[in-house]
This record gives structure tokens, C-alpha cells and sequence, in this order.
């Protein structure tokens, strides 16, 4: 057993060792919309290890980024009578209108991470966006502030993600937050991603080239850190903390890349989801509302999270689900 | 197509009629109206005692609901396949029309979403969309999504009628601008909170069905069908109004004339021009139905959609039903059936728990099939009438 599965054995399985044991073999379908980043990777992968291992059966689907798809993928789920639904969603508008469907159906439904734009209707497990964003971001603004003269205004760039998208709301909230505190200080260079790679790489370049002088970057995922890479290398920013011309990088997710970055010196801090606590939490949640027959159980769990800094990384390394990753060769494979 | 027998008018004993052959037979059988339809009782026949969710009720209602937006879009390329052309510009107007149709109809609008898109202060506020509220705003956004199709129609149909550019080029075209500018318009983001009037369009039943005993004083939800729906009523009635012209009116003769010689239906008199650009007018508006029923169902006007590989489904769903990718070969019952049949396809390989890449290129190698079936039922003809 490698040591990712033992972590999510332990950290899962373990944490929710009653999952198996109480409840009856359930036939769950995972509809997920698709796995393009570290985060769904390992979501994904934590998911269906347990729910397996502890004798449920899975049911996934892929909806490869089409919300129409992904409706219809839950209706028919539905129709081979699953006991229960786990859905990442497209976005949060799309979130909504499944979670409706599927409890009108009698069907218990939770929604890993991405959360519905209505809170009110299914289990919904979402990390604390705009908290966690705003602990990263004082970071790196903190930095920024000690390496600039006190005249100077500084730029702080944030990659937003697609807001529709609440997780990409909430991040940018905490980045305001935190940029608040400071408001004379620095004026705020808004790209957006979509969370889409492409995107973001155009409209990244756009904004380095208009405004050669970043003093700061947030970047609303962590898996968006290899197309700032791409950036600003060519141009000679690229640059670990003590070097001149170094600018001070946050992100959010906690992946296995963001983690080496830490670990080398390019990135200052990243806010962490605690990707088992939340994959626990929806398992937890959605098996007990199967056993209890509960077909329309509605809760909001809340993963507190954290951020991972310079200053904290000896301690709290491991606690990064990304770490653990990177700690099992993961960026190696 | 080979002379029905048929009997002399003495009482003498019937003639002898040659047994008609088993290559004979399957060349009928590939060459009828309803060959894609036996196809599917076939492949779910085939499959059923495999799948027991296949025939099951709920099940069923997911595959008619899944046809019914399908079938609109489909209907639309049908025409333009007719003419020996294609409108790859479908599922660029599906998004634009769901934008449009969603920005003048929403009852609110998130400020912290949507107020860089540039339709925010002009077309979007707080307060929702102009027609929020408003009696008989719908059935206005409607025509207005309508309208915005036809003028998308008009741009593509001209431009290859009058100006004699390749169908395949300036639908790419429209493709990627339309995509681009329903994207502008929201700044990619979605805009939700559609009246209930309109999300019926999509999801609402007429008629509903519990089959079975009714063993608690409650139904479970569940076990209540969705039987006859709005969208099955609008989608039943575009493709019947789209049989009629295409295979009862004149124009339908037109259109079909232009696909199978472009030239000689000039010569004949067939106003080619202006049925092309019509041609095209009905695909965007077909799309822009689709857009309504889609829409619906997700309960928002979403700038993605149509994207994706939903124009493999709309040509793939029209080829397998057997309209020609070449021309001239159309009917709007090949097409229900040909919807019917992907629809099945896809319904069935997520009931075998593939990937969703998996049932792609599974849907990918079907269209192959059936444009290669396309070929063979050509050279079947031509040889019957030699």
C-alpha cells in the first residue's frame, strides 16, 4: 500500500471507519465534471477508494465539462435507482438545478467542493474560500510591503477563476480582503482563467506586458502556477524569494506542485483544502442520510482550511494534502 | 425499387414468382423509411436482458427527454444537409440565443457575477432582465431568440448563396464569432434565476404516470413519469411542421432538388438563392428552439452551450437517421429515428458505466458507420434503378 493510500485509508476510511461498517452496501453514483486539476485528481481518487474499499459500489460519471451532460448523467443514475449521488459540479448554477432534481427524485445528494449558488437544498461540502484566500494573500502582502519604499503604490495581480463558480467568488473576496487592509498601497490587475489554462496564459500575458511591474500575484487555483511559469520566465520574473526581482506568490488549492514551489523558494504561501476532511465529510453525510432514509438531507459543512506559508512549512507540511502527494512521488510519475 | 407482384385478373393458377433473395431482402431493408428504427428495437432487444434499467420506465422517460432539444437542432441541419450543405454555426446559436433569451427574462442578477459583462446597466440590473415581470415577457424573449437565430440564418444563408463561399467555412466562421461574442456578453458567466413559466418549457409535465400498484396513500416521486412534456410537444410539433415542408410542399422539393444538383435545379427554375438562404434561416431557428428547451432544462442562459461535442451529436444523430451528407437524401422520420437511436446509444453506454470518453469515440465510429451505410444505400439505389 503506497503511502497515498494509506493516507486516505487513514485519513477516510479510518476517520469514517463507521461508514462501512453501519450502513448497508449502498450503490452510489460519483458524477464528477471532470478531472483536470491535481484537487479532482486526488478528490476523485479519495472518493471512490473508500466508498469502494468499505463494499459500497460506484457508479461514475464523467461529464467532461458539459453541464447538459452532466443532468443527464444524474437522471440516469437515478433511473438505475442508485441509493445515493456525489457530484462535483460544472459550475453552481448547473449545481442547483441537479441537487433539485435529484432530491425530487427521493435520491440523497452531497456536492463535493464546488458548491450550488442555492445553499439551502443537499449536502453541501465546501472549503472556506474568501478565509482561506485572505490568509494566503496577507502573506505574500506582507512581503511585498517589506521589499517596496514606503512612496511607492504597488500592483497586485489576481488570476480569478470562473465566477460562477462560488469557490472563485469567495477567492477573490478574501484577496480583496486582504488588499483592503492596505488599500493606498496598491492598485489590483484583475485576469480572468475560467479556470481554463489557455485562457489564463493569454490574458496573463496581456496584463504582465501592460503592467511590467507586479509586486504581488494570486493566482485563484494552484493549478494555474505552471502557466504563470510560462509567463513570466521568458521575461525574467521568474525568481525564488531572495533573488532580485523575486514577486511573492499565493494560490489556493494546496496541490503537489504548489507544495515543490514552496519547497524551492518560487511560491510564498497557498491556501489549503483539506481535501480528505471533505471527502470524509460528504461520505460521512451521504451514507448516514442513506441509513436514516433521509431523501432530502441538507447541510452545509465547511472545511476550515489554512495556508501553508514560508514560515509555516516545516510545521504544517504535511497537513497539505499536496505534500503528501508530493511526498509519494506523485510529480514524479 | 423492384415492382410489387401482383395478381391476374383470370382464375388460372399464379404465375411463378422467383423467390426474392436474402441480399435482395437486406438491401430492402437497409433502403426503408423505418431501417434505423428496427435498428434501435434491435440494440435495445439485444441488450435488454444485459441492462434491466434499459426498459425501465424511469429510464425510458430520461431517453425521451434527452431527444426532444436533440431532435429541434437535429431537424435544422437536416435542411441544410439536404441541400448538400452543413451548419456547423448550430451550437454557436444555441449559446447565443440562450444568453439572449436569459438576459431579457431573469428575474435577478448577481452584481458580483455578472457586472463586468457589458450587457450589466444596459440590458441586466439587479432587478433582473426588461422582461421580468412583465406579462407575456417569455413568449417575448422567445421571439426575440427567435429573431436573433433568423438574422444568424440570414448572415450565413446569404453569404453562401449570394457570395459562393463554401458552407463548411463560413459556418466555422459563425462557429467561432457567435461562440466568442455569447461569451463577451457575460464574460462567461451564466445567468440563472429564469421564471418558472419558462423552465416549463423545458422540464414541465403535461402528463404524468405512476405504473404499478399504488401500495402507500403517497406515490414516491420516483415512481411518477414525466409522460407528455412541454419540450415533447414543442420538439412533435417542429418535426411535424418540418415533414410537411420538407417532404409535402414544393419548397421541400426545391430544397431537395438543390442537394441533388445545384446546377440543373437553377436551369429548372428552382429559385436557389432564396431557398438556401431559407434553408439556413430554419437551421438557426431550429437551433434557437433547441436553445429554449435547453435552457430550460438547466434553468439558465449559459454562453457554453452547444459547445463541446454537441455538433457530433446534431450531424452524427441526422447521418444515422440517413439523410446524406451529400444531398438530396431527406426525410424528417429518418431523422427522429437516427435521434432516437444516439440517443439510445449514449443512454446505453453510460448504463455499461464507460467513461465519457469511451462512449465519444464509440459515438464517433457509429457516425463512421453510418455515413459508410450512407455510401452503400447510395450504390443500392443507383443499382435498382439501372
Amino acid at each position: 500500500m503506497n503511502l497515498l493510500t494509506k493516507f486516505a485509508a487513514l485519513a477516510v476510511v479510518a476517520g469514517g471507519a463507521s461508514l462501512g461498517g453501519q450502513a448497508q452496501a449502498a450503490t452510489i453514483c460519483f458524477a464528477f465534471q471532470d478531472l483536470e486539476t491535481e484537487f479532482w485528481v486526488a478528490g476523485h481518487k479519495a472518493i471512490t477508494t473508500t466508498l469502494t474499499e468499505a463494499g459500497h459500489q460506484v457508479i461514475e460519471r464523467n461529464a467532461n465539462e458539459d453541464a447538459n451532460r452532466q443532468l443527464e448523467q444524474v437522471r440516469d443514475c437515478v433511473a438505475q435507482g442508485v441509493d445515493g449521488i456525489i457530484i462535483i459540479p460544472q459550475d453552481g448554477d448547473s449545481a442547483t438545478t441537479i441537487v433539485r432534481e435529484a432530491q425530487d427524485a427521493d435520491v440523497p445528494i452531497a456536492v463535493f467542493n464546488r458548491p450550488p449558488t442555492d445553499l439551502s437544498r443537499g449536502i453541501v461540502v465546501v472549503a472556506d474560500n474568501a478565509t482561506i484566500a485572505e490568509a494566503a494573500t496577507d502573506f505574500v502582502v506582507e512581503q511585498a510591503l517589506e521589499n517596496a519604499t514606503e512612496d511607492r503604490q504597488l500592483n497586485a495581480l489576481i488570476i480569478v477563476g470562473d465566477l460562477g463558480d462560488p469557490n472563485a467568488v469567495g477567492r477573490r473576496d478574501g484577496f480583496r480582503a486582504a488588499i483592503a487592509k492596505h488599500e493606498d498601497r496598491f492598485n489590483v490587475i484583475e485576469v480572468a482563467s475560467n479556470w481554463d489554462a489557455g485562457t489564463a496564459l493569454a490574458n496573463l500575458e496581456a496584463a504582465v506586458t501592460a503592467n511590467p511591474q507586479i509586486d504581488l500575484m494570486f493566482t485563484s487555483s494552484d493549478f494555474l502556477f505552471p502557466t504563470i511559469r510560462s509567463v513570466l520566465e521568458p521575461r525574467g520574473m521568474w525568481k525564488t524569494a531572495g533573488e532580485e526581482g523575486h514577486i511573492p506568490l499565493a494560490g489556493l488549492d494546496g496541490d503537489a506542485t504548489a507544495c515543490q514551489l514552496i519547497k524551492d523558494g518560487y511560491v510564498s504561501a497557498t491556501g489549503v483544502q483539506d481535501l480528505y476532511f471533505e471527502a470524509e465529510s460528504a461520505l460521512t453525510a451521504i451514507l448516514a442520510a442513506i441509513e436514516a432514509g433521509d431523501t432530502a438531507p441538507n447541510e452545509v459543512i465547511e472545511d476550515p482550511g489554512f495556508a501553508l506559508t514560508q514560515d509555516n512549512l516545516a510545521e504544517r507540511e504535511m497537513d497539505m494534502w499536496g505534500c503528501v502527494l508530493l511526498a509519494d512521488g506523485f510529480l514524479n510519475r | 425499387m423492384i415492382p410489387a407482384a401482383t395478381a391476374p385478373p383470370s382464375a388460372s393458377p399464379p404465375p411463378f414468382t422467383p423467390r426474392r433473395g436474402l441480399g435482395a431482402r437486406a438491401g430492402d431493408l437497409i433502403l426503408s423509411d423505418y431501417f434505423v428504427l428496427y435498428l434501435s428495437i434491435a440494440y435495445v432487444a439485444a441488450l435488454a436482458p444485459f441492462l434491466p434499467t434499459l426498459t425501465a420506465p424511469g429510464n425510458i422517460v430520461n431517453v425521451m427527454s434527452n431527444m426532444w432539444p436533440l431532435l429541434v437542432v437535429a431537424i435544422g441541419q437536416t435542411f441544410v444537409l439536404a441541400i448538400a450543405g452543413i451548419d456547423l454555426s448550430q451550437g454557436s446559436v444555441v449559446a447565443l440565443t440562450s444568453v439572449v433569451g436569459a438576459m431579457l427574462i431573469t428575474t435577478a442578477a448577481d452584481p458580483a457575477v455578472l457586472a463586468k459583462a457589458p450587457i450589466w446597466g444596459l440590458v441586466l440590473t439587479e432587478g433582473g432582465g426588461p422582461f421580468a415581470g412583465l406579462m407575456g415577457g417569455v413568449g417575448l424573449a422567445v421571439m426575440a431568440m427567435l429573431l436573433v437565430a433568423a438574422l444568424v440564418g440570414l448572415l450565413n444563408g446569404t453569404t453562401v448563396a449570394v457570395l459562393n463561399m463554401p458552407p463548411f467555412m463560413v459556418t466555422l466562421v459563425g462557429l467561432i464569432t457567435i461562440s466568442a461574442f455569447a461569451i463577451w456578453l457575460t464574460q462567461s458567466e451564466n445567468i440563472a434565476r429564469l421564471p418558472e413559466s419558462f423552465i416549463k418549457l423545458g422540464k414541465g409535465d403535461i402528463v404524468s404516470v405512476h405504473i404499478g400498484a399504488k401500495d402507500s396513500p403517497q406515490i414516491p416521486r420516483r415512481e411518477v413519469y414525466s409522460f407528455v412534456t412541454y419540450a415533447m410537444v414543442i420538439a412533435v410539433g417542429v418535426a411535424v411542421a418540418a415533414h410537411v415542408l420538407l417532404n409535402r410542399t414544393i419548397f421541400g422539393r426545391w430544397v431537395l432538388a438543390i442537394g441533388m444538383n445545384r446546377r440543373t435545379a437553377e436551369i429548372s427554375g428552382v429559385p436557389v438563392r432564396r431557398v438556401i438562404i431559407a434553408v439556413y434561416v430554419i437551421s438557426a431557428m431550429c437551433a434557437a428552439v433547441g436553445a429554449i428547451l435547453y435552457s430550460a432544462r438547466l434553468e439558465a442562459g449559459r454562453p457554453t452551450l452547444g459547445g463541446g461535442t454537441f455538433l457530433l451529436d446534431v450531424i452524427g444523430a441526422a447521418v444515422i437517421g440517413g439523410t446524406s451528407l451529400f444531398g438530396g437524401k431527406a426525410k424528417i422520420i429518418w431523422t427522429f429515428f437516427g435521434v432516437l437511436f444516439f440517443v439510445l446509444l449514449s443512454n446505453t453506454l453510460n448504463l455499461m458505466n464507460l467513461s465519457s470518453f469511451q462512449v465519444d469515440m464509440v459515438k464517433g465510429a457509429v457516425i463512421l458507420g453510418a455515413a459508410l451505410l450512407d455510401v452503400l444505400r447510395t450504390r443500392l439505389m443507383q443499382e435498382r434503378r439501372r
